[in-house]
């Protein structure tokens, strides 16, 4: 399925529109109700499903704009989640073959991997960068529990972005072409 | 067939660019300290806003949850009763928040009056959306005379420092974050050490060699030495002590002095003389110099 450019302009400025609304809720909302501990990082979300549902040579740059978008309510850049994007983007790409996300479960597993390779990535980067790999499993496990609610919620998120997109529920992993 | 080469062509040119200048952008990141772009500085001013409204909203959002939901199955008269008391009681909450808010505010002022500093008062507004930062968002910046690198404490104790700021907003790297050290002197024993940032809302004290007679309960305070931070703030407390079968120091847990949790208003300190603050604040400090990232 071909997308025409000013659908794929639409779809994406309803994304960055949702983007922001989801870190305001991360940034303000949660930690106003209590919820310290833990960031649900929609922005991850988001490129996962970029990265397995659309097949197009633009969505590297797509990747860098929402983590533009991330970056004002985060210190940590835009720099190091489009180099995770891009990690996951060649994983997806990988395994493209395999990737059927028919059902909720399936759709949390395959987002549970796809995290876990965006953590590996980001972490081993932050360890490089201050140069000290002891923290590696104490920034590691800071993601986990954060990382398995974004999984659990995945399917809704999924369904919302298929909407925007109109990507075809049943039409296999690589729903549209652009 | 030709199409799907050039396609495939476009991808790697593309992945390969955005995966150069996301290199490039990695390189240059600082994790302790930032200049906002003006993208960044036009942006933050018009997102913040809202987060200032909702961060705002906060006692609306409880009572809405607390006495509106909670009533929406009972019977019609209940319904209206209960909306009586929800609505005293929440005026009663209101009043009962604002009774605490001055409690807060004096408890600040008097703090206030110890430190030498002009103290500008800040609402925390947003925490960072990522879970390896650990940094708040205060609604004043500078043109409140907020400057970067400036120390932000509450009456209970040290909060960490000002990393950016733009016009309206600060951003604060706290010292949960692990890229925030600071020089600290345990207050009993004058044992000097570095803090920094762990996991779960909780500090380190690190190169404290094993014949130091430091005990769980100590008080830590600040060294006054690294430039950003003014001597004797508040800064935790040891609350547990490992002692490994190797390695020259100890290991040791701190619970930070400020209940982060529950941190509403903040002040941040500038030097007296607003003409020699740029002079007094060194744009880096000894410590970050230590471990340049």
């Amino acid at each position: 399925m071909k997308m025409r450019l000013s659908q794929l302009l639409a779809s994406f400025a309803i994304t960055l529109a949702l983007l922001t609304i989801l870190e305001v809720v991360t940034a303000t909302v949660l930690p106003a109700l209590g919820w310290y501990e833990y960031r649900l990082t929609f922005n991850v979300l988001i490129i996962i499903f970029l990265a397995i549902r659309l097949d197009s040579p633009i969505v590297p740059w797509m990747v860098m704009s929402l983590q533009v978008v991330h970056s004002l309510f985060s210190v940590e850049g835009w720099a190091l989640g489009t180099f995770a994007g891009l990690i996951v983007m060649t994983s997806a790409n990988y395994l493209k073959e395999v990737l059927h996300l028919t059902s909720a479960l399936i759709t949390m597993l395959t987002v549970q991997l796809f995290q876990l390779i965006w953590y590996v990535t980001v972490t081993m980067i932050i360890c490089l960068k201050i140069s000290n790999f002891d923290k590696f499993g104490m920034i590691m496990w800071s993601f986990i529990p954060g990382s398995i609610l974004l999984s659990m919620i995945s399917p809704l998120l999924f369904w919302t972005m298929e909407k925007i997109w109109r990507v075809p529920s049943e039409g296999g992993p690589r729903g549209v072409e652009i | 067939m030709k199409l799907i080469q050039e396609s495939s062509k476009t991808k790697i040119v593309n992945n390969l660019i955005v995966g150069m200048l996301a290199v490039y952008g990695i390189s240059q990141k600082q994790f302790n300290l930032s200049e906002p772009s003006l993208f960044h500085q036009v942006v933050t001013e018009v997102i913040s806003p809202v987060q200032e409204g909702l961060a705002n909203s906060k006692k609306s959002l409880s009572s809405l949850w607390d006495n509106y939901l909670s009533i929406v199955n009972t019977s019609k008269e209940n319904n209206v009763l209960k909306k009586q008391i929800s609505r005293l009681e929440s005026d009663l909450t209101s009043m009962e928040e604002m009774r605490k808010e001055n409690l807060r505010l004096k408890r600040l002022l008097t703090f206030t009056d110890e430190q030498p500093y002009n103290k500008i008062m800040a609402q925390v507004v947003g925490w960072d959306s990522s879970n390896e930062f650990k940094v708040i968002r205060l609604n004043k910046g500078t043109k409140h005379g907020i400057r970067t690198m400036a120390p932000v404490v509450t009456d209970h104790g040290l909060v960490g420092y000002v990393y950016r700021t733009t016009e309206n907003y600060s951003d604060v790297l706290t010292i949960l974050d692990q890229n925030n050290r600071v020089d600290i002197v345990v207050e009993r024993t004058r044992t000097h050490g570095i803090v920094e940032g762990v996991f779960n809302f909780k500090c380190a004290l690190k190169y404290i060699t094993r014949n130091e007679p430091v005990e769980v309960g100590d008080k830590l305070i600040t060294a006054g030495v690294g430039g950003i931070y003014p001597k004797g703030l508040k800064v935790g407390m040891i609350t547990d002590i490992t002692k490994e079968n190797f390695g020259m120091t100890l290991s040791i847990e701190v619970v930070p002095s400020v209940d982060f949790d529950k941190l509403e208003e903040v002040l941040v300190l500038t030097p007296l003389d607003s003409g020699k603050s740029a002079s007094l604040l060194p744009t880096q400090s000894p410590v970050i110099e230590e471990k340049k990232i």
